[in-house]
């Protein structure tokens, strides 16, 4: 942040910051330079900062002119900074200018800054290209990519800027170890590269091996089976609306209508409907649930009766329990010579199970009814002939509308007889296996779903998920592969015999046609010669399902290269976050035919390219380009183009890409509209991608961003921090200002609001009721438990406390520096350390040792400042926890006399002295840190005009944060750039 | 980085002088001690030997019977099945009783082996979960230092599936994980187990990525302006300087092979092996060996698993004049069938130490710089008994490890014989200390 006018507050002499004002037209000549600064520097500086090894590596003897100075602005901030905290030079030093010799070079740098914002007011400045950030990077693939891979797990942490962010190239750099990094990184998003008969996608996690390939395709089938709405009570309750519509004053009720706002299928409500309703069920089990469905009484008051839920469950339970009793069931196929556990014949046995769910075994006049008896008699067998005939016709239609299973997602061994074995086995998890031991192969069974229950787009995407589910895991040749292992070398071993030698499961070509035919021709001779010839049909049918798989699963292979390829430009154009030329594209497909021509398989090869996408400027870099025609008559600022902008927006206010709706407008080109542009800004802000803004922003202004790695605290002293704590500690500000962002909440609650978030955890902490929902809940009139906005959050509290004790010191730094914009130097060498645990600290309290250090004047001159901020927060412990007694059992004292000689005690104290002399201050900085943020470089003088804009925008808009952000992103600096220097640099 | 089992071969870039020792089918390698002398990079002396551990790997068990050994030293006696072994007393350790505890219990086949390395329960079912195996441990610890962190190779290609116990028969094919969900890809194929010894593919393909990278730089460094060029050339520079980095070291090489060749140094050598898989079983094997023995000896990888077969193993020994496959053979493992079977392992064990014990280096010899461990999944192939494994070890690692010896932990009591503490006791030995590993959080005494 700028150094410059942050001060005035805490009885700082405010001299400088007016001294610029009051002196507008104070001449700056370069003479004045050579004469009266360059000699400050050459008596009090030079001593240290010149030379091979200048201190803290800075020389100042490369400053001659005021040109020199001025391009250099940043670092001469800090002198500044330096030399108004008396800081420099220091003060072991032996030579000490006088003070009205250092006011005067305060002066000049202050005028000099004041001239060069006079002549570039609201100068876009230069902001450096720069690598995206650790935490841009992992947003950014996870935005590009849809899955959370955090790349950057592995990374350096970022260094930040003098303003605390890790978003500018003032501090982003890189170096050949961060390359081989960016490699892995790159080579680890590709390793989640999900190969699609059309395209490719990501899976969230790296899908390189078989296994994982498995456990994708199927859990994505099984996970839309669970998905489907298959309670039959959920359909009668539907149907009951339906029928009700009137009574219930909803008489355009559709069908459709009733199905979805019960969740359910319309599709297999229609078909419930029409069984429900029609005419001549006289006995069996569809009149006795007809019969149960015209009991049920109609709405009262628009109210359900009692009796409705109870009897649609009677109805489900009727068919569930019924159902199976009436099924079919298959016996191995009769055979002799080939093993009933066979792939052929198990497939024949799941394909016998598949096609016949709907199907009535025929044997209700067999069952044993008598246990209905009591419950409907209509389901009892009837008396005579005719009613008979009817009630098996009932079964039929039964059967026809509830199937014995919709779909089957778990299969145990097929070929079973002993029921102790398929008992275990169905614990299994074997999903969507096709029952086969020891060898791998799925089978699909879910006809009963797809016929009665999906619709039309439903059906497309499951079958286009078994599709993906071969061409995934390679499942056809995989499957074959392991028959021909086992076949050969477990039992029965069939293929033990020599004519089978030549067919080995490890041969590459195994699965071609004419391996396929001529195992085939082997295989059923001798089938023929030990089977049956029915058995040798099923066989026969087996190697051609086979070969037709294997064979499709090839040409899908061939037939999706090309769409992969379109996939990679996409994805290019996607990551540059800008449309590819026509070179570009080119290029890239001629880099994946250059690894094709390397003898590199297909998928590694996209792999590789995407890696070189990844690993290109024009995606881990955010940069600029010059308008290519124009360079040289650009001049000296231009504007950005719309997708500059977008890029920009999106940077700012989601630390990644833009989405598809900026980048439409990017298109359109009408972002350079300051209205569509405020617009996206306050979209931006309600998405839940802002929350990204809090973590960011927030987490590195308020300096709580590693917080999750904080482990100062000793947990054997305090049990109840534990890592959910810590983690919720961090989530709370990050909430706060998150939904102050979403809902343009006023800022000012960051110092006053009376509410706060919390879950479980963190409410136990605070000693708050746990929120009924059991996660974040904003919890009003916070005041209660002592909490309320930023000032009392647990994570400042604990972070600025030492372990076992809390820090004034460094809680009341916090505010002061933080919060307040302040610059204090840093502590000099050998200040006495205080015990880190408040136990061991004597007869004194923690106060009265800071009492003793504070009369020590070398010590007193910057702790005044602040250790009475962290004194106010006395009744909160070393973890944030309120406490009126410290470790040792000495009441606490949270009274503090403010460096403005008010004094107040605790949070109120604390606030109150916010209220009438911080507030000012803390908008400023606030202000001042987010418009660091928002445009990734340093303050300059130039944009004191814009802050001056957004402070007083802000006061008269009731603080809302989102004004704050529109004026931002619509200035001059956010909105364009400059493309040379401010000024010709002769001194370079 | 383990071996992938993608196809990649030579590419355009490919240095001359390779290519014609390729045509000759013969390709030359420096091992570790002669590349620390030519390179210069220290005193030849001064440079401690690595330190290799390789898992050699066989399904199904042992024929009890006949797997043991008494006395010790070169009084040692054998057990029939061990008589491969008997011209190598001395060299290695018989050890009997370990157990991995989560392998108990479960029922049989893949459940005792898929956590062989990691002493870790294994999940059932369609979703993988077990743990990291001791070599991949090893290679993330200290794989660094070698131009591939592991090798994972293996005989038998691995199947998928359900077992009858519902455990995924994935676990019965790889000893190797290298997250508690994913198996290392195995290497099975000798042509490009070789090929990713000498000439890193990972390197190359990266080289190319690099490439691309600092052509896009310079043409965009041309579209900036002055201030954006510096950051650009930033990146520019580190790309540079990590491809040179690559390319300075492959050089090296070069020279370094040649210098050693015109000084009649010892130098590695090796045919490369065809492409595809071997027909016969007994020359995939002792490609792998080979190629096992060069890495060690050239030093480009010093952790190493070789799969000889699998669990539930469908490999045919007609040269044993045995009929059936290895699992059904397992279930007569009193039978003198099977006994051939372990016997033809234990000669190529044999084999890959008088392998290693035939290349110098220094005053000793790779293999004293090894440890070489051949282990089973259970104990009876018949009985399916994994309350204890066989295990052998050869190499004294670096004179850490004792050989000649007979240890048996039978009735040591089940805390005093985890193969997780053996475990751990190997890792010591390699450099990686930790504190527990699998079920152990003590070193196997004794060892």
């Amino acid at each position: 942040v700028s150094l410059l006018l942050t001060l005035g507050a805490l009885g700082l002499p405010a001299s400088s910051s007016q001294s610029a004002a009051a002196r507008p037209q104070s001449t700056t000549r370069s003479d004045t330079f050579d004469s009266s600064i360059k000699p400050f520097l050459q008596m009090y500086c030079y001593g240290c900062h010149r030379g091979n090894q200048p201190a803290a590596g800075f020389d100042l003897t490369v400053y001659d002119t005021q040109e020199s100075v001025l391009n250099d602005q940043r670092r001469w901030n800090l002198v500044l900074a330096r030399l108004k905290a008396a800081e420099m030079p220091p003060s072991q030093s032996r030579q000490q200018p006088a003070a009205a010799q250092r006011q005067s070079v305060i002066d000049w740098i202050v005028a000099v800054n004041a001239e060069e914002a006079r002549r570039h007011p609201n100068d876009p400045g230069i902001v450096l290209a720069r690598r995206l950030s650790n935490a841009e990077y992992d947003y950014t693939i996870h935005d590009l990519t849809g899955v959370d891979v955090r790349p950057t797990k592995e990374f350096p942490v970022d260094p930040a800027n003098q303003a605390g962010f890790d978003n500018s190239g003032e501090s982003l750099a890189m170096s050949p170890a961060l390359v081989k990094k960016y490699l892995d990184a790159a080579r680890t998003v590709a390793d989640h590269i999900l190969f699609l008969p059309n395209g490719f996608k990501f899976a969230p996690y790296p899908v390189v091996t078989d296994a994982d390939r498995d456990k994708y395709a199927v859990n994505r089938i099984v996970e839309f089976y669970k998905r489907q709405p298959l309670d039959y009570a959920d359909y009668f309750y539907a149907a009951w609306r339906y029928r009700h519509r009137a009574a219930l004053r909803q008489p355009n009720m559709t069908l459709a209508d009733a199905a979805k706002s019960a969740s359910v299928s319309a599709t297999y409500l229609n078909r419930i409907w029409a069984m429900l309703n029609a005419p001549g069920e006289d006995v069996g089990p569809l009149a006795a649930i007809q019969a149960r469905w015209r009991s049920l009484p109609p709405p009262v008051d628009r109210k359900e009766p009692p009796v409705l839920r109870q009897t649609v469950e009677w109805m489900r339970d009727l068919i569930v329990g019924l159902r199976p009793r009436v099924a079919m069931t298959f016996d191995n196929f009769p055979q002799r010579g080939i093993a009933a556990g066979s792939q052929s014949l198990v497939l024949w046995k799941d394909r016998q199970y598949a096609e016949h769910r709907t199907t009535y075994k025929g044997n209700a006049l067999e069952l044993d009814m008598t246990g209905y008896a009591e419950r409907d008699p209509l389901l009892v067998v009837p008396e005579t002939e005719a009613a008979r005939a009817r009630y098996q016709e009932s079964f039929t239609r039964f059967c026809a509308l509830f199937p014995d299973q919709f779909y089957v997602s778990e299969r145990g061994r097929m070929f079973l007889t002993n029921p102790r074995e398929i008992a275990s086995d169905a614990q299994g998890h074997r999903l969507l296996s096709a029952g086969f031991h020891s060898q791998m192969g799925y089978f699909r069974d879910d006809q009963p779903l797809y016929e009665l229950v999906l619709d039309a787009q439903q059906r497309h995407e499951i079958d286009d998920l078994w599709t993906e589910l071969d061409f995934i895991t390679l499942a056809p040749t995989r499957q074959f592969k392991q028959f021909i292992w086992f076949e050969r070398a477990e039992p029965p071993s069939f293929m033990a015999t020599p004519q089978f030698n030549s067919f080995r499961s490890e041969d590459d070509d195994i699965t071609s046609a004419a391996k396929i035919a001529q195992l085939a021709d082997a295989y059923l001779a001798k089938a023929r010669e030990v089977s049956t010839a029915d058995a040798a049909e099923v066989v026969a049918d087996y190697f051609d399902r086979m070969n037709r798989s294997v064979r499709a699963l090839e040409n899908a292979k061939t037939r999706a290269e090309p769409s992969h390829l379109d996939a990679l430009v996409a994805f290019a154009a996607r990551a540059y976050r800008r449309p590819l030329t026509r070179t570009e594209s080119d290029d890239l497909l001629a880099f994946y035919r250059s690894l094709r021509a390397q003898s590199l398989s297909h998928e590694d090869a996209i792999r590789d390219a995407l890696a070189s996408v990844l690993m290109s400027p024009h995606f881990c870099y955010r940069v600029d380009t010059l308008p290519e025609t124009t360079a040289a008559a650009a001049g000296d600022v231009r504007p950005l183009s719309d997708y500059e902008l977008a890029n920009r927006l999106s940077y700012f206010l989601w630390s990644s890409m833009p989405d598809e709706e900026l980048m439409k407008h990017a298109a359109a080109g009408d972002l350079d509209k300051p209205d569509v542009l405020a617009a996206q800004a306050r979209r931006m802000m309600q998405h839940r991608r802002a929350r990204r803004l809090a973590t960011e922003f927030a987490g590195n202004w308020l300096d709580i961003r590693r917080f999750e790695e904080h482990n100062a605290v000793d947990r054997e002293r305090f049990p109840t921090f534990t890592n959910e704590l810590r983690e919720a500690m961090f989530e709370e500000p990050i909430r706060f200002v998150q939904d102050i962002i979403q809902r343009n909440g006023s800022v000012l609650d960051f110092l006053y609001g009376n509410y706060t978030f919390v879950n479980p955890v963190l409410a136990r902490h605070y000693a708050m009721p746990e929120p009924a929902a059991g996660t974040w809940t904003r919890v009003d009139d916070a005041q209660k438990y002592s909490r309320g906005g930023l000032l009392p959050m647990s994570v400042f509290l604990t972070k600025n406390a030492p372990g076992l004790r809390t820090s004034p010191v460094k809680r009341g730094y916090w505010i002061v520096h933080r919060l307040l914009g302040e610059y204090i130097p840093a502590p000099p060498p050998n200040v006495p350390v205080l015990p880190t645990d408040e136990t061991k600290l004597g007869d004194l309290t923690l106060r009265e040792t800071l009492e003793q250090h504070r009369a020590n004047p070398a010590c007193s001159s910057c702790h005044a400042k602040f250790d009475s901020f962290g004194l106010a927060f006395e009744g909160y412990g070393p973890v944030g926890e309120t406490r009126d007694r410290d470790l040792a059992g000495r009441r606490v004292e949270t009274v503090a006399t403010f460096p403005d000689g008010s004094s107040g005690a605790g949070l109120e104290g604390l606030r109150a002295f916010m209220r009438a002399r911080g507030q000012a201050e803390f908008v400023d900085t606030l202000t001042r840190q987010l418009l660091v943020y928002a445009l990734g470089r340093s303050l300059l003088p130039s944009d004191e005009p814009l802050l001056a804009d957004l402070r007083k925008d802000l006061s008269s808009n009731g603080y809302r944060f989102g004004y704050l952000v529109q004026d931002i992103v619509t200035s001059r600096q956010f909105t364009s750039k400059r493309v040379t220097p401010t000024a010709p640099r002769t001194s370079q | 980085m383990s071996v992938t089992t993608s196809p990649w071969q030579r590419n355009s870039h490919e240095i001359s002088r390779r290519r014609f020792l390729r045509g000759t089918g013969v390709v030359m390698a420096l091992p570790w001690l002669e590349s620390i002398s030519v390179w210069g990079a220290e005193p030849a002396a001064a440079a401690a030997a690595p330190k290799r551990l390789a898992i050699l790997f066989m399904g199904n068990g042992v024929n009890p019977q006949e797997w043991w050994a008494t006395s010790s030293g070169a009084d040692i006696e054998l057990g029939p099945s061990l008589a491969p072994m008997e011209p190598l007393k001395g060299k290695f350790n018989y050890i009997k009783g370990l157990f991995n505890k989560a392998a108990t219990g479960v029922g049989i086949h893949p459940g005792m082996t898929g956590n062989l390395l990691s002493g870790v329960p294994l999940t059932k079912g369609a979703e993988l979960h077990g743990g990291v195996s001791l070599d991949q441990v090893l290679a993330s610890r200290i794989g660094d230092q070698t131009v591939q962190p592991s090798m994972v190779l293996g005989c038998e290609q691995p199947v998928t599936g359900y077992h009858e116990t519902n455990f995924s028969m994935a676990y019965s094919s790889h000893i190797s994980w290298s997250s508690p969900t994913s198996p290392v890809p195995m290497e099975v194929y000798p042509s490009l187990a070789f090929d990713s010894l000498f000439e890193n593919r990972g390197s190359q393909r990266n080289l190319s990525v690099l490439d691309r990278v600092r052509d896009q730089l310079s043409s965009l460094g041309r579209q900036v302006s002055s201030a954006d060029k510096g950051k650009l050339d930033e990146y520019f520079t580190s790309v540079r300087d990590v491809e040179q980095r690559a390319q300075d070291m492959r050089a090296a090489k070069e020279k370094a092979e040649a210098n050693a060749t015109n000084r009649g140094r010892t130098v590695a050598m090796m045919a490369r092996p065809d492409n595809g898989l071997p027909e016969d079983i007994r020359e995939h094997m002792r490609l792998m060996c080979d190629i096992l023995a060069l890495a060690f000896q050239t030093d480009k990888t010093r952790i190493a698993t070789l799969l000889l077969c699998r669990d539930i193993s469908g490999l045919f020994y007609p040269f044993l004049n045995v009929k059936l496959a290895h699992h059904l053979a397992s279930h007569e493992d009193t039978g003198e069938a099977f006994m051939r079977i372990n016997q033809f392992y234990l000669a190529q064990y044999a084999y890959l130490i008088n392998k290693l014990a035939a290349m110098p280096e220094g005053e000793t010899t790779v293999l004293d710089n090894s440890c070489l461990v051949f282990m089973s999944n259970m104990w009876s192939g018949s009985q399916h008994d994994s309350t204890k494994v066989p295990v052998l070890t050869a190499g004294t690692l670096g004179g850490t490890l004792e050989t000649g010896r007979v240890l048996d932990y039978t009735d040591a009591g089940d805390d005093n014989r985890k193969l997780c503490s053996f475990y751990l006791s190997l890792m010591d030995r390699m450099g990686a200390k930790l504190d527990k590993f699998g079920d152990a959080t003590e070193r196997l005494t004794g060892l």
